[in-house]
């Protein structure tokens, strides 16, 4: 049932470099040379870690609930169209990630390392270089991938029940950046201070992976590469064209922040017309769900089936059905709303 | 201009999707146009015009709005022009595109139960102008009166080549009776349709579902009662339904389960009323069917997903 979409996108940013323009951050703590299962989470809370692939959870917690997990999986496989920051970081900071990923096992006494990657032939065969160490497990370049459910299922031969998480089949899923970001503590003594992002017009062809400290405005961003921004004619998306939210010039960079597009408003605009009920939205939905139909019903208020419970908690919002649905249903903005019905 | 996540749209768009079809339904009907009757392309694309005209007025009246080009409409209009007889008088005709249009295409935007707006004219054709739509050309041989063509094909033995079922022009005694296929403009040349259904699956216009399952239902059908499957395949309107008829989004269910049991219905309704009753056109009552049974089949096909969903929540809840 689990599929994924191919997202024509013609150039995504070259994930062979990576720059930093802004100056590097100076070492604040001495780093460690023994990692202690116990203190550990601690140390994670202390550098302000959180779960750096979109999700945000303080990244002690999910260590604590992952402590019995057999398996550490690497998440490199990034989904997002035209975005290759996670290839990039695997490829510049291989230092840095392999040490984070030697922490994270050793904590949650894990003994096999799995590094899940984009399916492209170049690119595996050099981290097949860099990380001998570990299993190299490759996904195909599609939407949405790199979801920790579809990342699973690949794992476990099966699709997972609704509503589970990793670790319950022993599974810790840590994404690249957030390794990076441990390695980094561990080695340099440096907390997350700093974003590895990739920052992208697309009319321009302007595409680069750059590392960001956190914190700065989008509109120094703009400034440093001179890009010619325009709010009447492009919109800034956070964190990628599927998932991303519309950000304004003035916010800042966090410490989830995977992208930065510029993108031309009238080539996301859609005018919403009525449903042909063509299904499509079905058909394409991963997780084979009725989008069209939990919509409609979040539209009218009838949200107390269990059929209904049942279709809403296991959507993830991946956007899928709203970027095919050829009437342009605002889809998964409804589907966000259906999700506090629950 | 406020847009909202996901920037980027994958496939068509619902304004194009009747347009292509619209498009693809002018290459049979241009070919039988240059073969047969070549005024026939400019009746059937006026006809779309009118569809639309009426469209536009529907809309102006009811919604206050101004919308020119209305392709859905067009493209319906065009529909039942192309699957009736190209001798079909305008009057008839106006009246069916109106009620499909005015009354069945329009108002039911939107409601759970839709029902195919080209059928509903046509029904509405075979009902109240029976001698016109039955009217294949001047009848000059006692055949009329066969149940289905397959018994004129089975008695006649089949002396087409292969060559003659894309284009070609056939002599012989079923000229101007039943031309290569029996059946209206629009259904005269079965691989070519076919060819084009292909090309709108692929385009992302049509869903192959609701095709494919009717056409294996309705051949198995049609097999078990004993009729040769190549015959039934390619005679009257089977494939020209397939494509342009079963496949419109608009009317079918919307899920993947409930799309293949449409097809099913359809498929076998059509070969048992095409095997027990007269009407060899039985394929207008078989789409209304179906239609009949989309909400309930994606009603179905909602619980059952959900249902599936809880008790694998609930199982793994107890693990
Ligand atoms: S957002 Fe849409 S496509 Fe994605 S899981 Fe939810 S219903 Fe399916
Ligand atoms: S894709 Fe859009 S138009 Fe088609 S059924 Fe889904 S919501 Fe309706």
């Amino acid at each position: 049932m689990l599929r994924t979409i191919k997202i024509d996108w013609k150039i995504p940013a070259d994930f062979r470099t990576l720059e930093t323009p802004f100056p590097r951050p100076e070492r604040i703590y001495s780093g460690i040379d023994e990692i202690d299962p116990k203190t550990f989470p601690a140390f994670l809370d202390e550098i302000g870690l959180i779960g750096m692939g979109g999700g945000g959870f303080p990244a002690s917690e999910k260590l604590w609930a992952n402590r019995h997990s057999h398996t550490l999986v690497i998440n490199g496989v990034e989904c997002e169209p035209g975005s290759s920051i996670d290839k990039s970081v695997l490829l510049n900071d291989s230092l840095w990630v392999a040490a984070g990923a030697a922490a994270c096992a050793k904590v949650v006494g894990a003994t096999k390392v799995i590094l899940a990657v984009q399916h492209n032939p170049e690119f595996v065969a050099e981290v097949n270089k860099l990380y001998s160490e570990f299993e190299i497990l490759s996904f195909p370049d599609k939407y949405p991938a790199g979801a920790e459910k579809l990342i699973l299922k690949r794992l476990t031969g099966k699709c997972p029940p609704p509503g589970s998480r990793p670790y319950e089949f022993g599974f810790l899923i840590q994404n690249v950046v957030s390794l990076r970001a441990v390695g980094r503590a561990i080695v340099d003594g440096i907390p997350v201070v700093e974003r590895p992002l990739t920052l992208a017009m697309p009319s321009t062809g302007f595409y680069k992976n750059i590392i960001v400290p956190v914190g700065i405005s989008v509109s120094e961003l703009l400034d440093l590469y001179k890009l010619p921004y325009d709010s009447g004619i492009h919109l800034i998306s956070d964190s990628g064209i599927m998932m991303g939210k519309e950000i304004s010039k003035s916010s800042t960079i966090e410490k989830t922040t995977i992208s930065i597009f510029i993108l031309k408003r009238d080539v996301a605009f859609r005018e919403e017309r009525p449903c042909t009920r063509c299904g499509v939205c079905n058909t394409a939905c991963p997780l084979g769900l009725h989008p069209f139909t939990l919509t409609e019903k979040i539209r009218k208020g009838k949200t107390g089936g269990n059929a209904f419970k049942g279709q809403m908690s296991e959507c993830f919002l991946c956007g899928v059905c709203s970027a095919v649905c050829p009437s342009g249903i605002p889809l998964v903005q409804t589907l966000e709303k259906g999700k506090q019905c629950l | 201009m406020s847009v909202q996540s996901p920037f980027i749209r994958i496939g068509s768009r619902s304004s194009a999707m009747a347009a292509w079809a619209m498009l693809a339904l002018l290459v049979p009907c241009s070919i039988y146009s240059a073969l047969y009757d070549s005024t026939f392309v400019w009746r059937l694309i006026g006809y779309a015009l009118l569809g639309m005209m009426a469209e536009t007025v529907y809309t102006l009246i009811v919604k206050r709005k101004r919308r020119l080009v209305c392709m859905g409409s067009g493209f319906t209009a065009a529909l039942i022009a192309a699957s009736v007889p190209p001798t079909m008088p305008f009057l008839p005709m106006l009246f069916s595109i109106l009620i499909a249009v005015w009354i069945v295409k329009l108002p039911m935007v939107g409601s759970p139960l839709r029902f195919n707006a080209a059928m509903v004219g046509r029904l509405f054709l075979m009902l109240v102008y029976p001698a016109q739509t039955v009217n294949w050309g001047t009848p000059t041989v006692d055949v009329i009166s066969t149940a289905t063509p397959q018994e004129l094909y089975r008695s006649e033995g089949f002396p087409l080549e292969w060559s003659e079922w894309l284009f070609s022009k056939i002599d012989g005694t079923w000229e101007g009776l039943f031309l290569l296929v029996p059946g209206s403009p629009g259904e005269t040349f079965p691989l070519l349709i076919l060819l084009l259904g292909g090309l709108l699956c692929w385009k992302g216009i049509i869903g192959w579902r609701i095709p494919l399952f009717f056409l294996l239902s309705f051949s198995i059908t049609s097999a078990v009662f004993g009729n040769s499957l190549l015959f039934n395949l390619l005679s009257a309107a089977i494939l020209f339904s397939a494509v342009f008829i079963v496949a419109d989004p608009v009317s079918t269910p919307m899920s993947k389960s409930g799309q293949m049991i449409c097809g099913l219905i359809i498929g076998i309704s059509n070969a048992l009323i095409r095997e027990f009753t007269f009407y060899t056109e039985a394929i207008v009552y078989a789409v209304l069917l179906g239609n009949l049974c989309a909400p309930l089949l994606d009603h179905l096909a909602f619980e059952v997903r959900g249902k599936q969903l809880q008790r694998r929540m609930r199982q793994s809840a107890r693990d």
